[in-house]
């Protein structure tokens, strides 16, 4: 069966009156657990998994995979009216949406993250379609020395993700290193910084520290300037209308990030949240006014939305044409697919194509559905701003507690919750970025684990990061990245030493 | 005072269900030494949502559900974290509980054997194995080694030159089965290079060229097999298994190793159980492994079959415990 008759069987399950109602429950549920701060799709797909008993395998994955990315979708609205990451994917959104909501235009920036998730989301539904076969080879390439190199280049942005002091940020980042490195390491098998305490075995879970250093110390900043309570009354909707201009602004970054969002939610192990704090990261980069970022700039907000997207969908092509699970939900995901009798791997499209090409073809509808269904929701959303503020504070922590305690059901998180609010508000005050923290936590893992697989390979020697070409070009690309703005700003600097 | 305690639960429940016979059989039969359950009857998986613990709680409790073998509700929970060793505090925690299980398998064993759980399986009571896995080793089609014979010589040779990649941390299951094999070979263990890849890489990793050997469980590399990615060097089990693909996977026996390694799959309960209730336990459990409707769930994840009671399960994991402790000992890993 070819690509084209198959979407064909695909868009017969995806348009049947089943497929389309089961799409809209997936989305509307994924929209739902995605806007409450701190519930992700994880636990929305375990809790679905013994619904589906017995149902047909194909609806039952259709509307699955719509929790999911309705999830990722509806993620974006507490990051940026609360600055309270709805889920991991979702944290990078709060840099530029959250300033955006500050400043009474907390409708346009719904509507900007609305616009760029669906179209994220449907640019790589395209790829996914045309390319997933193809694409296979793309997500079995990488292997541990070019995962190192990927996650280098991650990093050599530290320096752009911070306002003003470039120590303070390094100082954030190495905090960020620390943190990571506690539990049991996967390499040994020997315990670091645990105490011997067991909650400490597996570390943290990105959630407790996204919440505590956000939405926690955001909280506390909250109290703290009590005599703005009067706020919230000027804090309008703002207008849900997108100027001609914010259109312009927004159509670079969505469309050179949906692309980049989706090659790296192809990769296992990368996903939505590596992806949009790349794409942040290249965006401001490649910016005119990169000072705008992190004050509420339109293309701050739009790449991490279009990215986050487009990787949710990338990452069904390791899943659906491998078999190999990327992240932790499309793990459970794939544990949803053995229960009801399909496996996914590289004769799924072969031996199952109603199911492989079903939930491609539901994810077009699902993401149209997405857009209507947050449109019109957006003026309704953005009146939680005008709840009252000791209202809205307890709420924030109240959803913040639930979504940590969802996690694993374990009441130590809620303590290292609170401790991670307690550190993020005195980054705060003394002015430490909390993002090169939140950066260094998320590559810093992978990064370590893959550097020392690399040399457990290599047999210590470091020439297996040059020896091969891909892990060599995104070195040399980490180079260039850290080589261009430090030359730039010695020429401006003789420049400006020359004039005067 | 255990039994008074006990007792009142049951009265007390015979009174919420008054109406219901059964209830007053069980009450009447809890003085003789037997057991029934209750109440709704909690299966921890000490894992998230999705994995092969979640999963065999999970289809144990809808079928004990579905053929009414139990009549009571079971209800499976997920206490996630430290490779199981929260999972199993907590069921600890639970001393006498007779409405209280987990599932487990040999890393009840490697994790505390590494120093990572204060509770191994001697902790808790066991009431019944239930299926058996089997790990496989398997290479990258092209490759050059045809067999296990191929692999070990090589490593004799030239340890260095491979390298073997499992989910597992150092000194747990992808790893020590593996060790276990090539060490019956007679390859130095301590010269096995291990890398553990817990982010889903490990598989992506053989595949494009980076390490030359996947430990894992059979059922991970079927669908892989038939597309022609991979091919099946040896498997740990006694004997060929049975079912499409798998038969053709050859055992390490085969090849003149005399060894082998089964990855169980079992039930336990909190330390200091009722023995009227682990015969109970252990008796539902044999009649559920001999259902039909369990063998279809075997057959669907590519579970074997092995039913093990009580008391031969706690003399088979002493065994095992043994080997392993000498093993993980050798190789250094040992606490």
């Amino acid at each position: 069966m070819d690509a084209f008759q198959g979407l064909l069987t695909g868009f017969q399950v995806a348009l049947s009156l089943e497929g389309i109602m089961f799409v809209l429950i997936g989305v509307i549920v994924g929209t739902l657990i995605g806007m409450m701060p701190g519930l992700g799709p994880i636990s929305a797909i375990a809790i679905m998994i013994p619904i589906t008993y017995g149902m047909d395998p194909a609806p039952a994955l259709v509307m699955m995979a719509g929790v999911y990315y309705g999830a990722v979708f509806g993620g974006s609205t507490s990051s940026i009216l609360l600055n309270a990451p709805g889920i991991s994917g979702t944290v990078a959104t709060a840099f530029d949406g959250y300033p955006m909501a500050q400043q009474g235009k907390a409708g346009k920036a719904l509507a900007i993250a609305a616009i760029s998730s669906f179209i994220g989301g449907t640019v790589s539904v395209v790829l996914l379609m045309l390319l997933a076969p193809a694409l296979s080879s793309v997500a079995i390439s990488f292997g541990p020395p070019a995962y190192f190199a990927l996650m280098f280049m991650g990093l050599t942005a530290i320096s752009s993700l911070s306002e003003g002091s470039t120590i303070k940020a390094m100082i954030a980042a190495v905090a960020g290193f620390m943190v990571v490195t506690i539990g049991i390491d996967p390499q040994t098998g020997t315990q670091r910084f645990t105490f011997g305490n067991v909650n400490l075995f597996d570390g943290f879970d990105f959630l407790i520290i996204a919440l505590g250093l956000f939405a926690v110390a955001e909280v506390c900043m909250l109290i703290l300037n009590r005599k703005n309570r009067s706020l919230s009354d000027d804090q309008k909707l703002g207008s849900l209308k997108l100027s001609k201009a914010d259109l312009k602004e927004m159509s670079g970054p969505v469309s050179r990030q949906s692309f980049v969002g989706f090659l790296l939610g192809v990769l296992p192990g990368a996903g939505a949240t590596i992806a949009s704090f790349i794409s942040y990261i290249f965006e401001k980069r490649i910016a005119k006014n990169p000072e705008e970022f992190g004050k509420g700039s339109i293309k701050g907000l739009a790449a991490p939305e279009s990215s986050n997207n487009a990787a949710t969908s990338g990452a069904f092509v390791p899943l659906l044409s491998l078999g190999i699970p990327g992240s932790g939900t499309t793990a459970v995901m794939l544990g949803a697919f053995l229960v009801l009798g399909v496996q996914p791997g590289p004769l799924l499209m072969t031996d199952r194509p109603e199911i492989f090409w079903g939930i491609i073809a539901s994810m077009y509808l699902g993401n149209v559905f997405l857009l209507i269904l947050n449109l019109p929701l957006i003026p309704y959303l953005a009146k939680i701003l005008s709840i009252p503020r000791p209202l809205l504070i307890s709420l924030v922590i109240m959803f913040s507690l639930i979504g940590v305690y969802s996690i694993s059901f374990n009441v130590f998180d809620l303590y290292m919750l609170l401790v991670f609010g307690a550190l993020g508000f005195a980054m705060r005050i003394f002015s430490f970025p909390a993002p090169p923290f939140i950066l260094a936590f998320i590559l810093g893992g992978m990064m370590e684990q893959a550097f020392r697989q690399s040399m457990t390979i290599s047999n210590g020697s470091l020439s297996i990061f040059v020896d091969s070409p891909l892990p060599l070009s995104l070195l040399l690309v980490a180079l260039v990245s850290l080589l261009v703005p430090a030359f730039l700003k010695w020429r401006s600097n003789r420049l400006a030493y020359k004039q005067g | 005072m255990k039994k008074t305690i006990f007792a009142g639960i049951l009265s007390v429940s015979a009174l919420t269900f008054a109406g219901c016979g059964s209830d007053d059989a069980a009450n009447t039969a809890g003085e003789d030494g037997n057991f029934e359950p209750s109440k709704t009857i909690e299966v921890v998986a000490p894992a998230g949502s999705g994995g092969g613990w979640d999963t065999t709680a999970r289809e144990v409790a809808r079928v004990f559900g579905e053929t009414e073998i139990i009549d009571e509700n079971m209800t499976v929970i997920n206490r996630e974290g430290g490779g199981g060793a929260i999972g199993w505090a907590y069921v600890h925690g639970k001393e006498g509980d007779a409405h209280s299980m987990f599932v487990a398998s040999p890393p009840l064993m490697f994790v505390p054997l590494n120093g990572q759980s204060e509770h191994g399986h001697e902790d808790f009571t066991p009431l019944a194995n239930m299926i058996a896995d089997y790990g496989a080793f398997a290479v990258r089609e092209d490759s050059e080694f045809e067999d296990l014979n191929d692999l070990f010589d090589q490593m004799k040779d030239d340890p260095e030159s491979v390298t073997v990649i499992g989910t597992s941390a150092p000194g747990s299951m992808d790893h020590m089965q593996f060790v276990r094999i090539a060490k019956a070979a007679g390859v130095d263990p301590t010269k096995i290079k291990y890398v553990s890849d817990q982010e889903g890489g490990a598989l992506t990793a053989v595949l494009n060229g980076s390490v030359d050997v996947f430990s894992t469980g059979v059922g991970e590399t079927i669908e892989q097999v038939r597309a022609g990615n991979i091919k099946v060097l040896g498997v740990t089990a006694e004997e060929r298994m049975e079912g499409e693909v798998l038969s053709e996977f050859p055992t390490a026996i085969e090849q003149g190793i005399d060894e082998s390694f089964v990855n169980w799959r079992g039930f336990f309960g909190p330390p200091g159980m009722d023995q009227a209730a682990v015969d109970y336990y252990e008796a539902k459990f044999q009649e559920l492994s001999e259902s039909e409707e369990f063998a279809e769930v075997r057959e669907k994840y590519g579970w074997n079959e092995m039913y093990m009671g009580s008391e031969e399960y706690s003399e088979f994991l002493e065994g095992e415990k043994e080997e392993i402790a000498a093993l993980l000992e050798e190789i250094g890993l040992g606490q």
